[in-house]
Parts: structure tokens; sequence; C-alpha cells
């Protein structure tokens, strides 16, 4: 007897500290209001990682005394910048630009765009300067150069070397500060007996202090979900259920951007999307929904699943008006786009969140979007770029390395997700452009806001080959290049 | 698509290729991670084969694509495998800046274009050589009858000795006034 109650009084004792926390997350998340811990945390984190970074050059510069000061003189600089700067362009660098060291730096500068109008004017000249050109009457005037091979050649050397693909579907490479994660290392090398001890804490930190409080924060937000489910049917009012379905899911997003330690800072807010509106993202992994639901309720487009997720779908449905399919329709394109306008001719309903590129893309670039949403042109596009801040934990899922599960392990015991969301003033389609271009315009927005590279490239080659057009048009283009000489 | 996982380059391997091919040691190990992170097999085999090079997106979409790995591992490597040592010292080849030990210049790179001609390695590129190299670079723009023509019209006025096929000596004639040496060359940054 004795020792149940001793045993009822020790889990008392553990679990006050963590029901209290989550009574003050509650509190916090339903008020909106922040106690700003999680900014104090994310700065004292800057401090720890700057000084492991300053450990590692000293080490550094011991073992390798030809590495130029200068290199070593510019990263502190850029450290002690605000965690809201936007990514440096990456074409053309020149390797005395102190800014390049951070994510994505490619190998060789990428010259090959301005060698192409050298490659022509030079050509011309030396057609010039070849005296025998003899032309057959009755064919056509192409001269070919054994010399046209370069272009080609040198294309292909630099692919080896670099290539535009592969860089956008991997964690952004190494960094000059170290944030104490092994996986954002690319190189295990054996730095100080400091730096392995402070990973070491950092470690248990991150795994003993951190996680059981995030896991008891998910298991509040599961809680809550589960709760408001039952709230709400007793209203069977559509709008009241609507009315506060809106809250509700404000702050279950809330809460669970706290189990992420997620710091979110919101930019251009008059540019909110608005109910019978389509908002449009960048997307680099699941949590971005939750990022932007903290600001904004949207409706949620989708396959019906089964499972816990499907019990999460039929759950959120109390909350809004979502547009969720059966697996075979989401084949049907024009089935998807008569759902959708359907939804936003009805008043007050939530604007729909879509992630046009298809796939999670590392945060480095945008890539082809998916003209299916584009082609409704009754409703305005909200368009919005998120840039994730890569110190205090690297966001991007990459399915092909880890499941869901444990990527979201993985984000539960990073240090912190610090993200940027810019909202961009709404586009429309105009007259005469078709809805490719206009795909494309809204993704060169988004790409210019967030410092984002904008590419042509299908999100799709993550994993499919690229198809046999896309070769032909390569010989085409050389092809009328020949022609013009 | 893409390991986390890159080890570093032995020291006296890297102070070796260095020498031998010029580039600096953070150079060399960021290609080294590059070549890492192409060799997709587990455990990571330490070379690479003709297929990993044309997993490569942009080198498949590449009319010369086949070609270049062609002339990579059955030139520099062996038997469809090319290790980091070889890989480097292609690549050295093409490296921006002053020759030194000679693999940067402008003789070598030649050498490399000449035999994306020549692959039976008879030193002379002849019309049916050509014609290949045409038929991949226009695909079917261009009719086969008309790509004849076009590679005879070539040889003619490249053929100084009349043997109906180009030498390396004809080759590098035909490519004096143009600057290989500037069109060929990447800048390795650090």
């Amino acid at each position: 007897m004795a020792t149940t109650v001793q045993i009822f009084t020790i889990i008392g004792i553990l679990c006050t500290p963590m029901i209290s926390i989550a009574a003050l997350v509650l509190t916090l998340a339903a008020l909106n209001l922040s106690l700003g811990v999680r900014s104090l945390y994310v700065k004292l984190l800057g401090l720890v990682f700057d000084y492991a970074t300053k450990i590692k050059q000293d080490k550094e510069l011991s073992n390798d005394p030809d590495v130029s000061t200068d290199e070593s003189s510019s990263v502190p600089s850029h450290t002690t910048k605000s965690t809201k700067t936007s990514a440096p362009p990456i074409v053309e660098k020149s390797d005395d630009d102190p800014i390049e060291i951070t994510s994505q730096t490619p190998l060789i500068s990428d010259s090959s765009r301005k060698i192409d109008d050298e490659d022509k004017s030079q050509e011309l000249i030396t057609t010039d300067q070849d005296q025998k050109v003899t032309r057959s009457s009755s064919q056509s005037d192409i001269q070919f150069k054994l010399g046209d091979i370069m272009h080609f050649t040198r294309q292909g050397l630099e692919a080896i070397v670099d290539d535009e693909v592969t860089k956008r579907f991997t964690s952004a490479e190494e960094m000059a500060v170290w944030n104490l994660l092994t996986r954002t290392q690319q190189q295990h090398e054996y730095f100080s007996a400091r730096i392995t001890l402070l990973w070491f804490l950092g470690f248990c930190v991150r795994y003993f202090l951190l996680f059981p409080f995030r896991l008891c924060l998910f298991i509040l937000a599961i809680l809550w979900m589960l709760g408001s489910a039952v709230f709400l049917k007793y209203f069977p009012k559509r709008d009241a259920k609507l009315r506060y379905g809106f809250y509700i899911n404000i702050v279950l997003h809330r809460i669970l951007s706290r189990v992420f330690s997620a710091i979110i800072t919101y930019h251009n807010t008059e540019y909110r999307a608005k109910c019978g509106s389509i908002c449009v993202a960048n997307h680099t992994s699941p949590i971005d929904v939750i990022i932007l639901s903290t600001d904004n309720s949207f409706s949620m487009i989708g396959q019906k699943h089964g499972g816990f997720f499907g019990m999460v779908q039929r759950t959120l449905s109390n909350t809004a008006n979502h547009i969720w399919f059966e697996r075979s329709e989401t084949k049907d394109r024009h089935m998807v786009a008569e759902k959708m306008r359907e939804h936003i001719k009805v008043e007050n309903n939530l604007p729909i969140l879509i992630f046009p590129e298809g796939t999670c893309i590392n945060n480095t670039s945008v890539m082809m979007f998916k003209k299916g949403c584009f082609e409704i042109t009754e409703a305005p596009i909200y368009p919005v770029a998120i840039k994730y801040d890569n110190r205090f934990g690297d966001a991007f899922w990459n399915s092909t390395k880890h499941d869901l599960f444990q990527y979201l392990i993985l984000m539960m015991t990073s240090w912190a997700i610090v993200v940027d969301v810019y909202y961009l003033p709404p586009m429309t389609i105009e007259k005469d452009e078709t809805s490719i271009d206009f795909a494309r315009r809204v993704k060169a927005a988004i790409a210019k806001q967030g410092g984002f590279v904008d590419l042509e490239w299908d999100g799709g080659l993550k994993r499919a080959l690229p198809k046999a057009d896309f070769k032909a048009e390569e010989q085409r283009k050389f092809y009328e290049m020949l022609k013009t000489e | 698509m893409g390991t986390n996982n890159s080890t570093l380059l032995p020291h006296d391997q890297a102070h070796l290729i260095s020498a031998e091919t010029g580039f600096s040691p953070k150079q060399l190990q960021r290609l080294y991670t590059r070549f890492q992170g192409l060799d997709k097999r587990k455990p990571p085999s330490g070379y690479l084969t003709r297929e990993d090079l044309l997993e490569i997106r942009e080198v498949a979409l590449n009319p010369l694509g086949q070609r270049l790995v062609d002339v990579m591992i059955q030139d520099h490597g062996n038997a469809n495998r090319i290790d980091f040592r070889q890989f480097a010292a292609i690549l050295a080849r093409f490296r921006r800046g002053k020759p030194t030990n000679e693999l940067n210049a402008k003789e070598k790179k030649l050498l490399f274009l000449f035999s994306m001609y020549d692959r039976n390695h008879d030193s002379e590129i002849d019309r049916n050589e050509l014609l290949d190299i045409l038929k991949l670079m226009v695909g079917g723009n261009i009719h086969d009858e008309q790509l004849g023509t076009i590679a005879d019209h070539t040889i003619e006025e490249l053929d100084a000795d009349g043997d109906l096929t180009i030498t390396f000596e004809e080759f590098c004639k035909t490519l004096e006034n143009i600057d290989v040496d500037e069109k060929m060359s990447m800048k390795f940054l650090n």
C-alpha cells in the first residue's frame, strides 16, 4: 500500500513539470503570445556555434598553414549577421567571395553561359578567316568544324564535377559554422576534445532534455485535436462549426510549432491569403503546412489516407472544409480542378493551400511548378516564400533517405527550426497569358523574394530519368547554331 | 541521392594526387566528396563505372554525354572502372590555371578532344568516326546523306596529306586559331 502511494507521488513529481509546461504552452498558443524563450535559446545557441567554429578553425590553421587567413576572418563576420539573410545567388561566384561558404557552394564556377556567346563570336571569326569555304551547291550551307565538340564536351565535364539537379535534392553541404549536429557534418574529423565534448553535451541536451518535452507537447497536440473533434460535435450548425474550427486549427498548429521549436517570422502580413483564393508556396518539408497554418487557416487538398493519417484527415474535416480525394480520382485533373472551383465559389471557404512543385526540394531553389492550379482563373493566387535557416536544423525531407517517421524524430531532436515566411502580393493570370507562363511568373516572384535559384527542372527528376525529348532538344539547338554560322 | 557519410581523403594519397594534378588539397577534398557522392554502392566501392557517370541527369541529356563517359572510362580507367586518382587526373587536364606538371597543358586537352572522335585508337579520324560524332550532335535534324556530305567536306578541307583521314597534327592545326585552353578550362573553386 505504502509503495503504491510512493510510486504515485514519484510519478506526480516527475510529471508536474511536464504538465505545467503543457498548460503554459496551451495558454500561450491560445492567446498567441510568446515568452521569447525560443528566441533567447536560439541566440545562445548561435554563440555556442561560433565558439565551436573558432576552435575548428584554429585547429585547421595549425594543421594546414597554407589556408588563407582572409577566409577565416571573413567567416565570423558572416555568422554575426542576423538569421534573416537570404541565400546568396549560386551562379557565377568567384572564389574570393566570402559569403559563399554556406549552403551549396558550387565546385566550379559556372561560366558556361558566358562562354556560349564567346563561342559563337569565336566561331564566326574563324569562319571568316577560313579561306577555302567551299559550299556544296545543292545541299545546305552547313559547315562543321572539329572544334564544335568543345561546347558539349565542356558542359559534360562540368556536369560530372557538379550538376544542378543533384545539388537540389541533397541536404545543403558543409557549413562554415558547424551546428554540433553530426548529421550535417560531411566529414567526421576529430578536431579537438573540446568540440567532441560540446557535441556530446549537445547530444544529451537534445535527446534527453528537449526530446521528451517535445514528445509531451506532441501528445498534447493530439489530445487537443481529439478533444476539439468531440467538442465540435455539439455544434450541428455548419457556420458555428467553421467559426470555432478556424481558431481551433490555429491553436493546434501553434502547439505543433512549439513541438519543433519553430521560430517563425512573418513578413508582409497584409498579403495574407484571403477566403476564396489559392495559396501557393515552395515545398521543403511536411512541416511547411504547420508553419503556414500558425498564422492563417487553410483548406488542404490531397488524397484520402487510411489508418492514423486518415483519422487525422477526418478530424481536420470537422474544423474546416478540406478537399480529400479517393486515390483513383487524383489522376483525373479535370475533376480536381472542378472540385477546387466549387470550393472557391462557396463564400467563407478557406484559401486552398497548394505546393506546385509536387515534391520536397532542399530550400536552395524552386523547381518547375505544375500548371494544374494555375489554370483556375477565378481565384487570385497568393504566393508565399518559405525560407529556412539551416543553422539550427535542416528541415529538408529527403524522402529517398528517411521515411516520415524517421524524419519527424530527426526534426524533434534538432536544435530548432528557424524560418522566414514572406507573403507576396496576390497575382492573377493576365489576358493572353498561358497557365504555364503564369506559373513561371509566380515561381520567379517566389524565387526572387526567398533568394532561391529559379530552375526549370521538374521536381519529378528526383526519381525518374529525363525524357528523351530533352536530348533531342539539345541536338536541335546545336543544329540551329550550325545553321546560323 | 547524395550521401552524408563521405570520408576524408587519406593525407598521403591527398598529397600524392595533389602533386600529380595540381589541385589544392581543399579542391581535391571537394572533388573526393563529389566522387563519393557519385559512387552509390553500399559499401562504397572506391571506383565509378560508366553507368554511375551516366546517372547524372545533365550528362545523360548531353548529346555527347555517352561519348564523353566512354573516353573517360575506356581511355583513362580499367575495365569499366575509374578510381579517384584517375578521375582527378582527367579533370586536372581542364583545370584553369598555369600548366603544372604539364597535365593541363593545351596538348593534353587536344588529345582528349581527339580521342572523343578517334574511338578505334588508330590515331586518325576517319569518315565513319566523324559521321558518328555528327550524328550524336544533331540527331535527327539532318539527313544521313547530308551528314555524309558534311563529313566529306570537313575531311577534304582539313586533310593535308590526302589520305582521307585526319591525323592528330591536322587536328591540332585546325584548332590553332581557337583558344582551346580558354574554352576547355574550368575554374575549380575552393
